[in-house]
């Protein structure tokens, strides 16, 4: 066995003399991995004293996210560039795992704010945002003349569609226990007025937060708009019930919009627009923000050369190329106002970008995904009429802080030790 | 006997002893090196603070700590409860049905060896893949069974199962019971024919009833049998995993989260190795409890017969 | 209802109850994608192989079904060879701790598998085998080991003795007899055990969950539970992915089924 482990650093070790080789973990598969390829390739044209050598990645998060920390608590100095999901960079940041990054003098003025906000960890910058998802409320064009602007039109309008042209359901969004439902819980939230973290305090149990959990459940129980089987959903079901006109309104990410044009799959091909989610007075329309980053690998050799690499990724250029090949929306806000963006997604950018705009980064703290697994238990626990709205959100609330007060990010301490 | 013999005799029993302990020590020291040293270290792990997620914390030693954390912890003493309401509910409903089965099968008839692949197929078969299977007939609209249930009239719109906090257990107890049943069926079957054909005769003869044969003859000698089959199944349930992994992901809320796929995020998911591994010595710990508990209650019949 | 009615109806009730799911798994991985969601019908209409040519053009099944083989045949080959040795001497030699060993064998069948998933991942972390395949050969060792000493100390010890005695008698050395008389018979055993190990090994989940990573190493039960992508659940391909996952050990387990079951019950009843 041991001639195995010898022949893995055997291979691992970079020439001496040759090009920098930079490794990028990155999605091999579909548009995404070829967009990536031919812009590799570009660089490589452009700088042909760096290497970029692809490595495959599992797709899903939380796989790739394990496999991340085995490098990196390792010590690794490989790979050199990592794309993060946008909950990561504070962790990473506070793990000492990933490089300052503003040393480089990145541009970050030209980035959407909210996207610069989750990417900071006291302070510095960690990351740059590669592209922006945001979570947005899809609507029928064919069943009202504008999209809801609170909860209360948007339930109104949902149960005269029902009622008038015998749709199925209202809405329908991802209520399965996953990072999905936080995003989606995350948005009621922010309409209500609420915040799940402040600081290094836990306010998810808020009466803000406890109405938004309340409306979230009579909508399912009480209104009957959303269907329980929405408790067991992803995003793909969601679209299927969307796609296939079962349904007046839909909570989902960027990504089904050039999906449900085809008129060969889909029913309501051309009938259909987006807009931010609702809110309530006292709240404020919000978008869960998702989407991309890059980092550089602290231990990485070859940090100038990363930087060169991650620059070049997150180019205007770039971005409109990923826009069109792929549909993912710019981190630049000036690209919004330039026509080859309207050409590139299917999206009016217009309306993109004023969705965006109300995008809220998920609490910025090391233990997110911590806090989120949490979060999730107790909210589908009220869900599912297991627990109470009010004290399923004052029990994860109580564990919340727990966990932060036990690694010291509890109101405003300072971490220890660093 | 001469003494130059009884040495022989004794240097050839020590030559025997040698050769035996050659042959064995490969497979020993495997057993050793991949379980027992690993058990160990777990117990190690167990007392210090090792979060993989917060390397900043250091992994300094705190004791019991996590052992009282985890008896605090309602979600561990919720998980504890769902592995003892699984493991009763799959191994009483799966004895049950397997001694009848066993009875039936244990006269001659026609078409056994299709008998016995029905029952060995489901055993064989991953248990990720027996998971899926009976929730994808349980999912949805399209799930057969509630199609079946309101074709039959018995309900006018079926419940989505994998929300009910009580009625996802169904899906979940019949996949196990789909799955294990046949192998109790054998055991209880390989019990049944060892016992002697003319203890049934003498009692006919005696004008005992089917009932009273059933009572007085097989139950007693089949004691044994379903004991192991007990001891087997009890262990095996109390371990479960993948089958709520793949089937509920331990949901809805943590509703049928077992202690294994609590550990299992515990470590793997959150990274916190050293409150992990308290809970898996926690779960080790029961586990050989009722292990020990049973082979007492045989009367330490399982090694005594091979040892 | 006559004893032997009621047994019938007992055994109909059984192939049945067994039979079905199977049946409703390989016909729905035959119907197509937009079938599956309507409303099912018994007998199917429409029979395509569109999820079994997704699943070996878009999702490369061929991958998990390789590194399954390669682990459970590995685990399976260094078990039944390592582990007969040590089952014919548990068997058949005399030697002082013989008991507390095949205690200690037992003790570590029974173990609950996710009590020993810690120390292995950090081992295994440390030597680098995290994604690899001697990073799940070794762990899978924890439960084949001690499950193949058990059955084949079963086997021998069903072996007649006393052709091993008199070949002794005539003079043939412990070794040879192995070799010459023991050996011979107890290929049916040994094969019986090689097969429930690598059943035992191919549907193994925990382990190659916890230690693989990527698509690039993970076996074919964990593969098939995370096909459930980011986005979507195609059941169409998740239940061809199921039938094809079941049908090498289907098959072994049917063409092998007196001498499993013979195998599975010594293993258990007589020990």
């Amino acid at each position: 066995m041991l001639w195995l482990v010898l022949l893995a650093t055997a291979c691992r070790s970079t020439p001496p003399g040759g090009p920098a080789v930079i490794t990028l973990p990155a999605s091999m598969l579909g548009a995404e991995g070829e967009v990536l390829r031919i812009q590799l390739a570009r660089f490589a044209r452009l700088r042909p004293d760096i290497r970029v050598v692809q490595r495959a990645t599992p797709d899903a998060a939380d796989q790739r996210h394990q496999l991340y920390v085995q490098w990196l608590n390792a010590g690794a100095s490989e790979p050199d560039i990592l794309q993060l999901d946008v909950v990561w960079t504070p962790e990473f940041a506070a793990a000492g795992w990933i490089l300052d990054l503003d040393r480089f003098h990145p541009p970050t003025d030209s980035f959407f704010p909210a996207t610069v906000t989750a990417n900071r960890w006291r302070g510095r910058l960690y990351a740059v945002p590669w592209f922006v998802d945001v979570g947005m409320l899809y609507w029928r064009t064919d069943l009202m003349r504008a999209p809801p602007a609170t909860f209360a039109e948007l339930e109104r309008e949902a149960a005269r569609a029902r009622a008038e042209r015998g749709l199925r359901y209202g809405l329908v969004w991802q209520g399965a226990r996953y990072e999905g439902l936080v995003a989606v819980f995350s948005e009621y939230l922010g309409g209500f007025g609420g915040r799940i973290l402040d600081g290094g305090r836990v306010t998810v149990s808020s009466p803000a937060g406890v109405r938004a959990l309340t409306s979230m459940r009579d909508q399912i129980y009480r209104q009957g708009i959303v269907p329980p089987a929405t408790l067991t959903w992803h995003e793909e079901e969601s679209r299927f019930a969307f796609q296939n006109g079962e349904t007046a309104f839909m909570r989902n990410w960027p990504y089904a919009y050039a999906l449900m044009a085809d008129s060969a799959e889909s029913r309501v091909a051309g009938r259909y627009a987006v807009a931010v989610m609702p809110a309530e007075s006292g709240g404020r329309p919000t978008a869960a923000l998702g989407g991309a980053q890059l980092a550089i690998n602290a231990n990485s050799s070859h940090a100038e050369s990363a930087w060169a690499v991650i620059d070049y990724l997150t180019r205007p250029e770039q971005m409109l190329e990923r826009a069109r090949v792929v549909g993912q929306f710019p981190t630049r806000p000036s690209l919004y106002d330039d026509p080859a963006l309207a050409r590139a997604l299917a999206i009016p950018p217009a309306q993109a970008r004023a969705i965006i705009e109300h995008a809220v980064p998920r609490p910025v703290t090391p233990v997110y995904t911590q806090l989120s697994d949490i979060l999730q238990i107790y909210l589908h626990r009220a869900l599912t009429r297991q627990l109470e709205p009010a004290p399923a959100l004052a029990g994860a609330a109580t564990e919340m802080q727990a966990l932060l007060d036990r690694v010291g990010l509890g109101e405003a301490r300072p971490i220890a030790g660093r | 006997m001469p003494g130059g013999e009884r040495r022989r005799a004794a240097s050839a029993e020590a030559r025997e002893a040698r050769l035996a302990w050659c042959l064995a020590a490969p497979a020993i020291a495997t057993i050793l090196l991949v379980a027992l040293f690993p058990l160990g270290w777990t117990v190690w792990e167990s007392m210090h603070l090792h979060d993989l997620r917060m390397p900043w914390l250091g992994r300094s030693f705190i004791g019991a700590d996590n052992y009282v954390e985890a008896v605090r912890d309602a979600r561990f003493r919720q998980a504890l409860g769902h592995t003892l309401l699984f493991t009763v509910a799959t191994v009483t409903i799966e004895l049950g049905l397997g001694c009848t089965l066993a009875l039936a099968m244990n006269r001659a008839f026609r078409g056994r060896a299709l008998v016995r692949a029905a029952v060995l197929v489901p055993w064989a078969i991953p248990t990720v893949v027996s998971a899926l299977l009976w929730r994808f007939i349980f999912e949805g609209r399209a799930g057969i069974a509630n199609a079946l249930m309101v074709d039959v009239g018995l309900v006018r719109e079926a419940p989505v199962w994998f929300i009910r906090s009580g009625l996802v257990w169904i899906p979940v107890v019949l996949a196990d019971v789909w799955k294990t049943t046949p192998f109790v069926a054998l055991l209880l079957l390989a019990g049944l024919q060892n016992i002697d054909a003319s203890l049934y005769e003498a009692a006919r003869i005696d004008g005992a009833s089917a009932w009273r044969q059933f009572r007085h003859v097989t139950l007693p000698l089949l004691r044994p049998a379903i004991l192991v089959a007990l001891i087997f199944r009890t262990l095996d349930a109390f371990r479960v995993f993948d089958l709520v992994y793949v089937m509920t992901g331990g949901g809805p809320g943590t509703s049928t989260e077992p202690i294994a796929l609590y550990t299992f995020n515990t470590l793997l998911q959150n990274l916190r190795f050293g409150y992990g591994s308290a809970l898996s010595v926690i779960v080790f710990a029961v586990v050989f409890g009722l292990a020990l508990g049973y082979i007492r209650f045989l009367g330490a019949g399982l090694t005594e017969t091979r040892g | 209802m006559s004893r032997a009615r009621w047994g019938t109806v007992a055994i109909v009730l059984l192939v049945l109850g067994s039979g079905f799911p199977l049946y409703w798994a390989i016909v729905s991985s035959f119907t197509p994608e937009a079938r599956l969601y309507g409303t099912p019908s018994l007998i199917p209409r429409v029979l395509v192989l569109d999820h079994y040519r997704a699943l070996f053009t878009q999702r490369e099944f061929w991958v998990p079904i390789r590194n399954s083989l390669i682990v459970a045949g590995s685990t399976t080959g260094f078990c039944v060879l390592v582990g007969g040795l040590c089952a014919y001497a548990l068997a058949r030699l005399r030697f002082r701790g013989k008991a507390p060993l095949l205690g200690l064998i037992l003790a570590v069948s029974v173990f609950p598998q996710i009590s020993v998933v810690s120390p292995l991942y950090l081992l295994l972390r440390r030597l680098h085998l995290i994604n690899t395949y001697p990073g799940l050969i070794l762990p899978y060792l924890t439960f084949a080991m001690p499950l193949t000493v058990w059955l084949l100390v079963g086997f021998f010890r069903q072996l007649p003795a006393e052709l091993e005695e008199a070949a002794m008698v005539d003079g043939a050395s412990r070794l040879r007899t192995i070799r010459e008389i023991v050996w011979p018979l107890a290929i049916p055993g040994l094969a019986a055990t090689a097969i429930l190990t690598f059943v035992y090994s191919w549907n193994e989940f925990l382990f190659a969950l916890s230690f693989t990573l990527g698509p690039e190493r993970q076996t074919v039960p964990v593969a098939i539970a995370l096909f459930r992508g980011q986005y979507q659940v195609p059941w169409g391909q998740i239940l061809a992915a199921a039938v094809v996952a079941t049908a090498p050990v289907a098959l072994l387990v049917l063409a092998f089924q007196r001498r499993i079951v013979q195998g599975l019950t010594a293993g258990a009843v007589k020990g």
